[in-house]
């Protein structure tokens, strides 16, 4: 008997593994089971469409974006350009849009629970954002028609007050054509969270970055720019010639000959080490919805490459969140608060549902480089963009000209932030194929800025 | 039935007409459950848990210096090894020397296991085996020990001490559990609304009464105990529910298979009860097993990709699930065939042809649980790891000849760890749908009957632990599963105890096949394993499952020795023994003995 009792621990084992796969699954079901239950199948959150049957999302400052009425059915707030303004805050009804806080947080606003499964979730929360209709109004109209995206975040809470990605669409009435017309292309992405783009010159306030840190002598020197210089076999060329300029003034000017020769100065190692170390390589949570990844390619490149990557050009590609983040760390003296779009949720009783947190990023650059760099780009806008564009702001910033293939108009960027603990905000402004810059995309930044800061 | 119908419909009309009452009843009982379900199962677990009690005794061996050794089974073996069961530690001894083996009539045998020493009986050398009368001389490599019935006292003591271990009264978990199923019978009704069938509380009530009359017949025969009974009428309930929500017309029928599957555990723990004649029923058993399986591969009809179904007009079955029964029963051995037959040949050929047959009928997922118990009763048989081995190594190989000649079969697995990825896609669909539902439920359910995974093919089968968590909760889905691994935990702490290596072959083989076929069913339903299609023992919709269920109960009824605490134990041995013991001490009447010496003084 003692000998099969022995033996009997076959058995045993057996249990054993049977409660060590029951204790993974009740792991895996404490913490995947809201995006489980989040799925457009599941009846007791959605209906028969696959639309969420409960739950109000509001703007930061209480307007209804999107509710369920009394029949049952979803609806979005009244004006059509604000439909399209903050379909990708808000989603769609078809779960197209999967960073749309009706897809990604359906536990939340239905007021899931671990305790409680969805048995309450007729009764729905109520989630505020942390986003302004108005301001992404403003901006959606700024945009004009283009692709692109906007944003404004402060960079002390995270809180993000404007998001529009374009082009966009109204999601009470779905064009029919969206899948074939290329007005269209990729509306069913929200830029800002998860496309990367060529970022031109706003790299430079990275290879900036570099060259205070790396360069002893950067602000006695100076460069010479004749519109064009030979790196190993081929020409950067620059945007106009410069002549002979200090490093404020190749910043201001945003010369290409200057930055690619500092590129190569630096070393391509050092430049990757200084992306990274920005964060433009990062994926962000913002309250949980990942950003992508930028990417760079630095590895054994040669030096005409390295030029053209230290000018934001090669194969650089960089998440527009990130960059903004980026942004907000010069501002904020090296590191910032992570980016979120739950500004608070509620139950039905009124009792918060759920904890928005603001996080903050690692050191994304040294203090005193931020100082520096800080000064440099208020000089951008002083020297180069105007300041009368931006009233009543403390504004430092960089523009952008992304070539992006010579059959096409270069992308226009403009990034950068607000000074002063009254308006901590740090902005990006993408215009696919807009153009120039500075008057393009500096124009749509200028604009949502203005209505934050000043109200009109 | 028509009166029972009216009045539920005018309570059901109630309820329509006060909707709040209904919501206020689920949002409260839901959480009572859980609880209940603790009170039910704290008690039930904890018994089984708490063996190995007081062995029973059938005898004695008496050393040299007068030390007594107690027999506690049926089948001892005696040695110098850490696992004999009688230990003696004299270096003439062999490791394994010999076995003292009682026959069902309470006749002992004496075999010599192939000692150096040699065994020897009343001082004839013991050529194999020999029969052995109480009060024989045994010796064993020189050492001399004597065979001993125990005395009175050391008889009265162990019944003593094995009384005081009395199980605790399981009455309390039985009322919680009519509590639980009159809750769960009424949050049915107040979620079917207008709907419903008189049947359903009918069959809620027969439930009730069936468990309570098993109670009440066994509490009359004195017997104690009853913790594996309240774990499966527990688990039955379950399933009653879940029928109730799934498949309404199927209560009846759900129902009947809980009172056939009680009546086939009855039967099979009293025929457990003589080993002689469970001896005999082992070629029967085995012909049963290959039959089943053979009939459905001739008449089988397919359902669900595996052709495992009978169907003979309103009646389906699933002879499968009956001949797992059969299978445990045909490979469990007694010690005594152990050393006869050491070879497993002929349980490989019998094994052989049932997953064959279960192969043809592309029912992998049961013939996984066949080869699994396999496993556990050879290994349990002859300790041969690296037989086994082989075995799996041969399987594996056979598996892959079977892949490169049927490769569809692959395409089964191909989501496997990538459900959601693939959520639209065969079993990849299904296992989205359990997660989704499952976490829809929460800690508490959402309460009996307001599910909707039953609308998924085979929600309240081979998914039904994505019902459990959806409509239950995730605490009692959890429950269900643990008190099946606490039948095995049971099977393995009963050996000690045990009487003959039969039933705990035959108990641990049955708490195995339960945990692996609930392993399958769980983890294949949330994509931790491929989805398999195997049922939840006791909790899936289905008669022939309920049934094996509760017949594979029956074997782990016969391994529990406690005083009383088990139907399909026979008693009388142990009260004999005391008897007789009483007897050998009873002065010799003085009556009977004047008349004695009368009769010798007038010759």
């Amino acid at each position: 008997m003692r000998k099969i009792e022995r033996r009997a621990f076959v058995c045993l084992v057996l249990a054993g593994l049977l409660l060590l796969g029951l204790t993974f699954f009740a792991g895996e079901f404490l913490i995947k089971g809201g995006s489980w239950a989040s799925s457009a199948f599941n009846r007791h959150l959605y209906n028969n469409d696959g639309v969420l049957t409960s739950g109000t999302v509001l703007d930061r400052d209480g307007d209804v974006l999107s509710s369920v009425d009394e029949d049952g059915n979803r609806t979005y707030y009244q004006n059509e350009t604000v439909r399209k303004a903050t379909l990708h805050a808000v989603g769609d009804l078809q779960g197209n849009i999967g960073t749309g806080v009706l897809n990604a947080f359906a536990d939340k606003l239905t007021g899931y629970d671990l305790v409680n499964g969805a048995f309450s979730a007729h009764q729905g929360n109520t989630m505020y954002l942390t986003i302004d209709a108005r301001y992404n109004y403003e901006a959606y109209q700024a945009l004009n028609g283009h692709a692109g995206t906007v944003a404004v975040y402060n960079y002390k809470t995270g809180e993000i007050l404007c998001m529009v990605s374009a082009p966009s669409y109204d999601p009470l009435n779905v064009p029919t054509d969206i899948l074939d017309n290329d007005r269209y292309k990729g509306a069913y992405l929200n830029r800002f969270l998860s496309s990367t783009f060529t970022p031109g010159s706003v790299f430079k306030t990275v290879t900036a970055a570099a060259a205070i840190e790396k360069l002893k002598d950067y602000d006695t020197r100076t460069w010479t720019c004749e519109g064009s210089v030979k790196i190993g076999d081929d020409t950067i060329i620059c945007s106009g010639t410069h002549g002979e300029e200090t490093f404020a003034q190749a910043l201001a000017n945003s010369c290409n000959v200057a930055f690619a020769e500092m590129a190569v100065e630096l070393g391509a190692d050092t430049l990757a080490s200084y992306t990274d170390k920005a964060g433009l390589t990062n994926s962000y949570s913002v309250s949980g919805l990942p950003t992508a990844k930028g990417t760079f390619n630095f590895d054994g490149i040669t030096d005409d490459q390295l030029g053209w990557a230290g000018v934001g050009q090669f194969h650089d590609a960089v998440n527009p969140c990130a960059l903004m983040v980026y942004m907000g760390a010069i501002g904020n003296g090296g590191s910032a608060a992570v980016p979120k779009l739950i500004l608070k949720t509620r139950d039905n009783l009124g009792l918060p549902a759920s904890l928005n947190l603001t996080h903050h990023t690692r050191r994304l650059i040294s203090a005193k480089t931020a100082d520096v760099l800080s000064e440099l780009m208020a000089n951008n806008v002083i020297a180069t963009y105007g300041t009368d564009r931006f009233p009543n702001m403390d504004i430092c910033a960089k523009s952008g000209t992304a070539e992006v293939g010579s059959d096409q108009r270069p992308h226009a960027w403009f990034a950068g932030f607000l000074r002063g603990d009254d308006a901590p905000y740090a902005f990006v402004a993408l215009v696919e194929n807009g153009g120039g810059g500075a008057s393009v995309a500096g124009t749509v930044a200028g604009r949502v800025l203005n209505v934050i800061v000043n109200g009109y | 039935m028509t009166m029972a119908q009216s009045a539920l419909d005018a309570i059901t009309a109630v309820l329509a007409a006060h909707p709040l009452g209904g919501m206020w009843f689920s949002a409260v009982v839901r959480f009572l459950f859980p609880a209940l379900a603790v009170l039910i199962l704290a008690r039930a677990i904890r018994g089984l848990l708490k063996i190995p009690h007081t062995p029973e005794t059938w005898g004695q061996l008496s050393l040299p210096n007068g030390a007594p050794i107690p027999l506690t089974h049926w089948e001892n073996i005696i040695g110098r090894n850490k696992t004999a069961d009688v230990l003696l530690t004299y270096p003439s001894i062999s490791r394994q020397h010999a076995a003292l083996c009682r026959g069902e009539a309470g006749d002992w045998t004496l075999y010599d296991l192939g000692s150096r020493g040699g065994t020897k009986l009343n001082g004839e050398a013991v050529v194999s085996s020999a029969p052995v009368k109480m009060g024989d001389t045994i010796t064993m490599g020189g050492v001399p020990l004597i065979f001993l019935p125990q005395t009175v006292g050391e008889r009265e003591d162990l019944e003593r001490r094995r009384k005081a271990e009395r199980p605790a009264a399981i009455w309390p978990s039985f009322l919680w559990l009519t509590l639980f199923q009159v809750l769960a019978c009424l949050q049915l009704i107040v979620a079917e609304g207008t709907e419903v069938s008189a049947a359903l509380p009918l069959t809620f009530l027969g439930l009730t009464a069936v468990m309570w009359i098993y109670y009440a017949v066994l509490r009359a025969t004195k017997c104690v105990g009853f913790e594996m009974e309240t774990i499966a009428f527990f688990l039955s309930t379950l399933s009653l529910s879940i029928t109730a929500s799934s498949a309404p017309q199927s209560l009846p029928k759900q129902f009947i298979a809980v009172v056939l599957g009680l009546g086939l555990f009855l039967l099979l723990g009293l025929s457990l009860r003589d080993l002689s004649r469970v001896q005999k029923l082992r070629w029967f058993s085995a012909a049963a097993a290959i039959g089943l399986l053979g009939i459905t591969l001739v008449l089988g009809s397919r359902v669900f990709g595996a052709k495992n179904w009978i169907i003979l007009g309103p009646l389906s079955f699933q002879p499968s699930e009956l001949a797992k029964i059969c299978y445990i029963f045909a490979g469990s051995a007694t010690l005594e065939r152990l050393f006869r037959r050491r070879n497993l040949t002929l349980f490989i050929v019998l094994t052989g042809v049932c997953i064959g047959c279960l192969g043809l009928m592309s029912d992998f997922g049961t013939a996984a649980v066949f080869f699994v118990t396999f496993l556990v009763i050879a290994y349990l048989r002859s300790g041969d790891f690296a037989t086994l081995g082989l075995i799996c190594g041969a399987a594996v190989f056979g598996a892959g000849i079977i892949v490169k000649f049927k490769p569809y079969i692959l395409s089964r697995f191909a989501t496997w760890g990538h459900a959601w990825q693939n959520a639209s896609v065969g079993a990849a669909y299904q296992q989205t749908r359990t997660m989704s539902a499952a976490a829809s439920g929460g800690l508490v359910g959402m309460g009996a009957g307001n599910g909707w995974l039953h609308r998924v093919p085979a929600g309240d089968t081979d998914l039904v632990f994505g019902m459990l968590c959806e409509e239950w909760g995730l605490v009692i889905a959890v429950l269900a599963v643990v008190s099946i691994v606490t039948l095995a935990v049971f099977a393995v702490r009963a050996c000690r105890v045990g009487r003959s290596s039969f039933y705990i072959i035959a108990a641990c083989a049955a708490g195995s096949l339960l945990v692996f076929q609930t392993c399958l069913n769980v983890f294949g339903s949330v994509d931790i394993l491929p989805l398999t299609g195997v049922t939840l023992p006791f909790v899936s919709n289905g008669g022939s499952a309920m049934m094996s269920a509760w017949g594979l109960l029956a074997f782990l009824k016969a391994t529990d020795t406690r005083e009383n605490a088990s139907f399909a134990i026979r008693r009388g041995p142990g009260r004999k023994l005391t008897e007789e013991a009483r007897r050998r001490t009873e002065p010799v009447r003085d009556d009977e003995f004047r008349r004695e010496e009368d009769r010798h003084e007038e010759n």
